[in-house]
């Protein structure tokens, strides 16, 4: 049997990752409906005028491919930390460390299909934006590495959630208590500068902000903007990423 | 014969609330050793400082010469853990299931694919091995949880009350599997709160109450231990509900304890002879006519009714005890 080595414990994240999406690509219904969502509020407010004396060309391109792009990020990676409220009422946790695994493996390897789910949906939102509204992210490894920092930091503030609700319902209630104000309010379908006060600062406190920007930037080509809102993105990342941990490490080793 | 798991005065706080109280006791080798108590008891807050997944305010655990505080992966190689619930992904296929659980184990590809279909084989699953474990019977879940725990071959096996909830069909078939596994040279440490489950498997067994173990011993010898007591069963007819006759009958002089189980009125008692007219004359003279009575040897509940004053099934857990079972099994502190 194995030794326990800083390899063997990324290998165990691996499996334990690769573990949880092969369940959430398991449920064929499960992913197509966390895809609908999105792709649905693309295609609806694609047919909206503009209210903001952008053509719906540029506010299509500019504003809402990138916002979905980031929500739907948001969605897929805070969906996917949903399984540790699970895991924990199963007593998951209890089998996995039963193995000789560490509770930073498991940790490691929670966040990454958070963050890999993240990703993964972003990406389907990018390409259809992208081949339907001639979004075009030409510089794509910069939108990769928007829409990897923003997963993480998604995965992050998940983990906190399912952390600290007591049960399913409740994650997702908190969840949807903390999505539905950030997608309204994080430049997903209005750009910040035509919210009135004080939504601008309110907006400027959510990641999905940032993520939505920096996509947008790219659009656009602004580098400033995309470095400024990779910093941020990277801040919340640690930041939630450390405190999620924190709070499932507790929760595993008591 | 060595040791296999020595604890000594585990104690466990959650908050103010006491949950295993300088539990100290020994398994060795090869034996099935068996902690028995009520719902609340503290068995699983035992079994998970044992097994290294619940930090204990005291005490020590050493499992096959390891200090589980200090070499809990070593620990984790010689011990497999069944808890009480199936904690399997109900979204995957129980081939899926034990790879993943062999992956973690650190089994190569050839062993994983060997030792999967043996332990298929062995719990009877190999046909239903593709299907999503969310559509298996309690009983397939058990042993499929079994066979999880067994996939890496442990020196050791942990057994969170391994029948419970199971139909008694299956719940003998698992209890088939446990005496098999031991007669394969394996030592079982198992918890139940059934006492005939107990009686008829364990070597050695643990009596635990509100956290304490409170005594500890073959179950033939905790019998013994009753000295010169004596078990009387009555059933009394006239549809009056057996439960009403207890406080009558525990009124009589000699009556030591007296529970109601299975649907008769069991008495314990040092002096039968004394109390049996007597008990008749009570049940005529309260209109009621006796079906059936018998005089039993003492059985291992009387020896845990003597112990603890109650019985193990009379009791609803209270609410302390309620608290204490759930953040023993869930991630609260």
């Amino acid at each position: 049997m194995k030794k326990f080595t800083p390899l063997n414990s990324l290998m165990n994240s691996i499996y334990i990752a690769e573990n949880d999406l092969r369940q959430s690509f398991k449920s064929v219904r499960h992913v197509v409906w966390s895809l609908l969502f999105p792709i649905f509020m693309m295609f609806t407010f694609s047919f909206r005028a503009s209210t903001t004396g952008q053509t719906d060309i540029e506010y299509i391109r500019d504003i809402l491919v990138p916002g979905i792009v980031g929500m739907t990020a948001m969605f897929g990676s805070t969906n996917e930390t949903m399984s540790i409220v699970w895991d924990k009422s199963l007593g998951v946790f209890d089998r996995i460390l039963a193995a000789p695994v560490s509770s930073t493996s498991i940790i490691v390897g929670k966040t990454m299909a958070g963050a890999v789910m993240g990703v993964i949906s972003a990406i389907v939102l990018l390409i259809i934006g992208s081949t339907i509204f001639n979004a075009s992210f030409a510089n794509i490894g910069a939108a990769l590495l928007i829409i990897l920092l923003a997963s993480f930091s998604f995965t992050g503030i998940g983990t906190i959630i399912s952390g600290l609700a007591s049960e399913p319902r409740e994650a997702m209630m908190l969840s949807n208590l903390l999505r539905f104000p950030m997608m309204l309010l994080g430049g997903v379908f209005f750009p910040i500068s035509a919210m009135p006060m004080p939504l601008p600062y309110i907006a400027r406190a959510l990641p999905l902000t940032y993520a939505t920007e920096a996509l947008g930037a790219i659009q656009t080509g602004n580098p400033f903007t995309v470095f400024f809102d990779a910093i941020v993105l990277l801040i919340y990342t640690v930041g939630t990423v450390l405190f999620g941990s924190q709070i499932l490490m507790r929760i595993m080793t008591r | 014969m060595e040791n296999a798991i020595e604890v000594k005065e585990l104690t466990k706080f959650f908050g103010s609330l006491l949950a295993v109280d300088q539990v100290t006791f020994e398994v060795r080798g090869k034996e099935i050793f068996g902690l028995l108590g009520p719902n609340g008891a503290g068995k699983t807050t035992t079994i998970r400082m044992i097994c290294g997944m619940l930090r204990p305010t005291s005490g020590t655990v050493v499992i096959a010469g390891f200090d589980v505080s200090q070499k809990p992966q070593e620990v984790k190689r010689r011990i497999g853990l069944v808890p009480d619930i199936s904690n399997l992904f109900g979204e995957l296929s129980a081939r899926v299931n034990l790879e993943f659980m062999g992956k973690l184990y650190g089994l190569d590809k050839k062993t994983r694919r060997e030792r999967i279909d043996q332990v298929l084989e062995l719990f009877q699953l190999k046909e239903r091995q593709n299907d999503l474990v969310k559509y298996y019977s309690k009983g397939m879940h058990r042993r499929l949880t079994i066979a999880a725990a067994l996939l890496h071959q442990p020196e050791i096996l942990i057994m969170d009350e391994p029948t419970s909830g199971l139909d008694a069909q299956t719940a003998r078939l698992v209890r088939e599997i446990i005496l098999n596994l031991n007669k394969e040279g394996r030592t079982i440490l198992l918890t139940t709160h059934q006492i005939d489950e107990a009686d008829r498997l364990v070597q050695r067994v643990g009596i635990i109450d509100h956290g304490r173990l409170i005594a500890l011993n073959t179950p033939e010898q905790l019998k013994n231990n009753i000295e010169g007591m004596h078990a009387l069963e009555i059933k009394i007819l006239n549809g009056v509900d057996q439960q009403k006759w207890l406080p009558i009958l525990r009124q009589i002089e000699g009556v030591d304890n007296i529970t109601l189980a299975e649907g008769k009125i069991r008495i314990l008692s040092k002096d039968l002879s004394q109390i049996i007219p007597t008990v008749v004359n009570l049940v005529d003279k309260n209109g009621g006519k006796i079906e059936n009575i018998s005089v039993a040897q003492p059985s291992l509940e009387d020896a845990f009714i003597n112990l603890t004053g109650k019985s193990i099934r009379e009791e609803p857990m209270s609410k302390e005890d309620y608290l204490k079972r759930r953040l023993a099994r869930s991630g609260m502190r």
